[in-house]
């Protein structure tokens, strides 16, 4: 690692996917005299916000409301989401995504020229604002395009963030970052820091999340105190390509495909999630029901079919079949025409003559930073926002397409906030922080360019067996031997991890000691979900225990706490409870007429 | 550090892909299309020499080495123009609401069609 | 993925270190064949068993992050989306995307495209942006389907290694980014295409182009930037002869 240099701002961000270019341009806008970081280890436009496909949620059509809004959302989430930032998200997302709107986004639009809406699972009204099928990216290139309008927002684009500067007095300053194109470590430093690096879908092997996504920003902030929250709540999505783990849209059911196992037959009827209308009758698809229920509920159903034997084994596994044909060629092609691109390509089927296969694959991540309903850490000037945050809105299962709303809207409100306390806390130590990104450069250094040190492990025998720990030990099912397990490889690997050797001890884009500190990251992260889920003994949403199948709201109605240890022992589980504001726990019922009746909030 | 490497550029770059050949091809199309309005101006020039002068320069342009110029020019003007009309529907798209029209289509209303109608209102006029 | 351990391909890659090297060199490697690979599958397998030093970007691995373009048999290709199974048994030569400085290996450097994208604003532009107070502007189908097709440019730079303008003329602002400042002009939202007429038009930003065509004929997203780009060059001819007639500040 070269000598360091060092580089002043106001804000500083991490990830510069949708969280953190909405938090870049919500600094930028409101306060023109700062100077904003924005430090990505890849691109703005390579970030994972670019692979979300189906649409954003938010109520604009007068047939909607706030309130039924809210309740899709906490009900979706088993009542562990907090009420007051789900009423808080649910009310901005209208002018946030306005907002996205006015930046150029191109949203699919009814003939009147308003934006046009798809129904989505788990929502009683159809709300999902929908770029054909690739809303994302269309999201992250308005964002990011509209932040090349703005010249105090300074990109480190290509800069790996590896650990959090902060100042005597406990707050965060910045962080220390590498710049792969010369391997120079820099210190980046600011009166507040915001982190927005997604989600860590990458500590399984079959997931829909890029290779980028390694929960780096969750470690770091882990390993500088503050708890990860709610980690056991893994999404899986039910529709992704076999092999690849290609995601298959959840609009590709807003838009009426169905479900069927080998058979033919539509199982989802036989899980409580309703009746199976015929895909001709003028009501299908319907909201709340069958194929349009949860995400959690549907990749349950997946697996009890796959034990009844009733799915479809291939050499990827066992998949079922999700059938678009009745939809015809032409409205495939208007609505979900990278669907139909996707499944040419990486399935070598046509889904306007064949039925596509999927599975069940790791999509998101529940949990997170701990944050509150202001996107604050535990550490002064430290906020998080987007997949690698948990407010919690998402709760124990996020409902396809809040996430893309929640990086605009917790996005937003973090660059705010975060804005205010740079305002309010503008003097540090310059030499002090640069001692600690010098002293991380050197930590890097002696960790991985010791040449000395030969015949380690290679850095794919531990991420492979890590991906198999998990996978058997923390998928959508999960008990008590199965959990543990889990913990020990993972403890095991931790250990093994200072004994990986690398090949590459050279500076310029060292992508292989990239992939060394992300491995680190991964073990972090998968730490922290093992043991959050072995100590809920309770199951609630994503969260599957076979040894305790039911909801027990009087010990677990609350987020759990990891805490990382420094001294290498297992994290320390904490609870806090979950905020319920008007929306008591109920039964979560799925199915005709299911959802929020008028009487039924308080 | 030697830092980035630029990779040289050959001067034979138009060889390197077969599309940059086709390009190459319809742009020397033109040197003949250029070449012929010369011949063109110059006839045009003789027939105000006289009707001897006309029917002189008549004769020197019917020779076997003319007619096979002749020819060469006819058929690079025909690719000059193929390739304009395949390229009028990427410059000029035609919408009928959110429908563009495919570019065969275009291809014909922009360019075969006025130009097949062209040469048949000249053929006629000629011809009556 | 499953592998068949039987059959293997080899694939040479360009390496350049510039730490250490001057010119480049081709290594070969054998990787395993299986039918469902990519050629981004066969470089993560050499990076990960066989030669940690081996540097190239990558990320979605479905075709829309953009990361992994590259000049495969001489062809650009998004490395995800090119078939190990549509050149076996022969070799494969992957190279980094022509037309760009290297930085090692198989990464190229981005910065002259981002100041390229930069340059042409691409942004709507119009007072009332940050104002949501009336609701969303309103926009027809008809009016989407003006620019949408200019909207799906995924940033992968594959238009500029097969444009051979972008290769030998560094004031030539490219496919991508041309079609993307042409995408914010046909937006009916926009009321900037005057602002970044005055970008485009300039000496060989725009003009620069002959029309070759490869750009949109290697676009994954088909795009059409040369399409694009010949409709802008009307707009801006138009614009030409509207200065020429009523100069800029003359109050017309």
């Amino acid at each position: 690692m070269a000598h360091g240099t060092t580089h002043e701002h106001d804000v500083i961000i991490i990830g510069g996917g949708g969280a953190g270019l909405r938090a870049s341009i919500a600094i930028a806008q409101e306060n023109p005299d700062f100077s904003v970081a924005c430090v990505s280890k890849v691109y703005p436009m390579r970030s994972h916000t670019v692979t979300a496909e189906g649409g954003a949620a938010a109520k604009i059509k007068p047939n909607d409301s706030l309130e039924d809004h809210i309740y899709d959302t906490i009900s979706g989430a088993d009542w562990l989401a907090d009420q007051d930032a789900v009423e808080y998200f649910v009310n901005e997302a209208p002018t946030e995504m306005i907002q996205l709107e006015h930046w150029g986004c191109p949203w699919s639009r009814e003939p009147d020229g308003s934006v046009a809406v798809r129904p989505f699972g788990g929502m009683k009204i159809e709300r999902t604002w929908f770029a054909a099928d690739k809303t994302g990216f269309h999201m992250l290139h308005s964002l990011f395009q509209t932040t090349l309008k703005y010249g105090n927002i300074v990109r480190y684009d290509e800069h790996f963030a590896t650990r959090l500067l902060i100042d005597g007095n406990g707050r965060c300053r910045g962080c220390a970052a590498i710049e792969l194109r010369t391997g120079t470590v820099r210190a980046i430093l600011g009166k507040a820091v915001i982190i927005c690096t997604g989600g860590a879908g990458r500590v399984f092997p079959f997931t829909t999340n890029g290779s980028i996504k390694t929960g780096d920003g969750m470690s770091m902030a882990y390993r500088a105190g503050v708890a990860l929250k709610d980690m056991e709540f893994i999404q899986y999505h039910p529709t992704g390509l076999p092999g690849t783990g290609i995601l298959i849209t959840e609009a590709s059911r807003g838009e009426g495909g169905i479900l069927v196992n080998k058979d033919g037959y539509r199982y989802l009827q036989d899980y409580e999630l309703g009746e199976a209308l015929d895909v001709s009758d003028p009501r299908h698809p319907q909201k709340r029901a069958m194929e349009l229920g949860p995400r959690d509920r549907l990749s349950q159903c997946f697996i009890k079919e796959r034990w009844a034997g009733r799915t479809i084994e291939t050499k990827d596994g066992h998949v079922v079949h999700l059938d678009l044909r009745h939809l015809g060629e032409a409205k495939i092609d208007k609505k979900i025409p990278f669907v139909r691109e996707l499944s040419r390509n990486y399935a070598g089927i046509d889904p306007v003559y064949k039925p596509i296969p999927v599975r069940p694959v790791v999509h998101y991540v529940m949990g997170g930073i701990d944050v509150d309903s202001n996107s604050a850490t535990s550490v002064p000037g430290l906020y998080a926002a987007g997949e690698c945050a948990c407010v919690s809105i998402n709760g124990a299962n996020r409902l396809g397409s809040n996430s893309l709303t929640e990086l605009l809207v917790f996005g937003a409100q973090a660059g705010r906030h975060a804005a205010r306390f740079a305002m309010d806390n503008p003097d540090y130590d310059v030499p002090d922080l640069e001692a600690q990104a010098e002293d991380e450069g050197a930590r890097i250094r002696r960790a991985w360019f010791d040449t000395s040190r030969k015949d380690g492990e290679r850095i794919v025998t531990l991420r492979t067996e890590l991906h198999e720990a998990m996978e058997d030990g923390a998928g959508i099912y999960r008990n008590a031997d199965s959990l543990q397990a889990a913990c020990e490889t993972i403890a095991d690997l931790h250990e093994r991890y200072r004994n990986v050797t690398l090949d590459d001890h050279t500076n310029s884009f060292n992508t292989e000691l990239t992939a060394a500190l992300e491995l680190g990251s991964l073990l972090d992260v998968a730490e922290a979900m093992a043991h959050s889920a072995v100590e809920r003994t309770e199951s609630r949403g994503s969260h599957q225990r076979l040894d305790h199948t039911e909801r027990n709201d009087d010990d677990f109605l609350a987020h759990s706490m990891a805490f990382h240890q420094n001294d290498g022992s297992p994290p320390r589980i904490e609870y806090k409870p979950v905020t319920i504001t008007k929306w008591p726990p109920g039964a979560r019922t799925y199915g005709a007429g299911s959802g929020l009746k008028k009487s039924e909030s308080t | 550090m030697s830092g980035q490497y630029h990779r040289p550029h050959g001067w034979a770059w138009f060889l390197e892909r077969p599309g940059y050949v086709r390009f190459m091809v319809r742009e020397f199309t033109s040197f003949f299309v250029a070449g012929y309005l010369i011949v063109f101006l110059v006839t045009l020039g003789r027939l105000g020499g006289g009707e001897a002068a006309f029917a002189e320069w008549l004769g020197a342009v019917s020779g076997p080495g003319w007619m096979a110029a002749h020819v060469i020019a006819l058929v690079a003007a025909a690719w000059h123009s193929i390739t304009w009309f395949a390229a009028v529907p990427q410059a000029m798209p035609i919408y009928l609401g959110e429908k563009r029209l495919p570019a065969p289509l275009a291809a014909v209303v922009m360019g075969y069609g006025p130009w097949l109608t062209v040469t048949a209102v000249i053929v006629w006029w000629v011809l009556r | 993925m499953t592998m068949s351990a039987q059959q293997t391909m080899t694939i040479e890659v360009f390496r350049y270190h510039p730490e250490t090297d001057d010119e480049p060199r081709f290594q070969a490697y054998e990787v395993p064949y299986d039918e469902d690979w990519v050629v981004l599958d066969a470089l993560n397998w050499i990076k990960d068993h066989v030669d940690g030093s081996l540097t190239h970007r990558w990320s979605c691995r479905m075709g829309v992050c953009g990361s992994c373009g590259m000049m495969v048999n001489g062809d650009p290709k998004l490395t995800c989306a090119a078939f190990l199974k549509d050149y076996y048994p022969r070799p494969i030569k992957v190279e980094p995307l022509v037309n760009f400085p290297v930085e090692r290996d198989l990464v190229v450097s981005l910065d002259g495209f981002m100041e390229k994208l930069e340059a042409v604003k691409p942004y709507i532009i119009r007072d009332d942006v940050n104002d949501t107070s009336g609701g969303e502007y309103l926009q027809s189908p008809a009016e989407l389907a003006q620019y949408k097709q200019y909207s799906m440019c995924i940033n992968c730079m594959l238009c500029y290694a097969a444009c051979p303008v972008a290769g030998h003329e560094d004031e030539f602002l490219g496919p991508a980014a041309l079609a993307l400042g042409h995408r914010y002009n046909k937006d009916s939202r926009d009321q900037g295409q005057s602002e970044r007429l005055d970008v485009m038009l300039v000496g060989e930003a725009i003009w620069g182009c002959t029309f070759v065509g490869e750009c949109t004929v290697v676009c994954p997203k088909h795009v059409d930037p040369a399409g694009a780009i010949q409709q802008a060059k009307a707009v801006g001819a138009q614009e030409y002869f509207k200065r020429f007639v009523a100069p800029k500040g003359a109050g017309v």
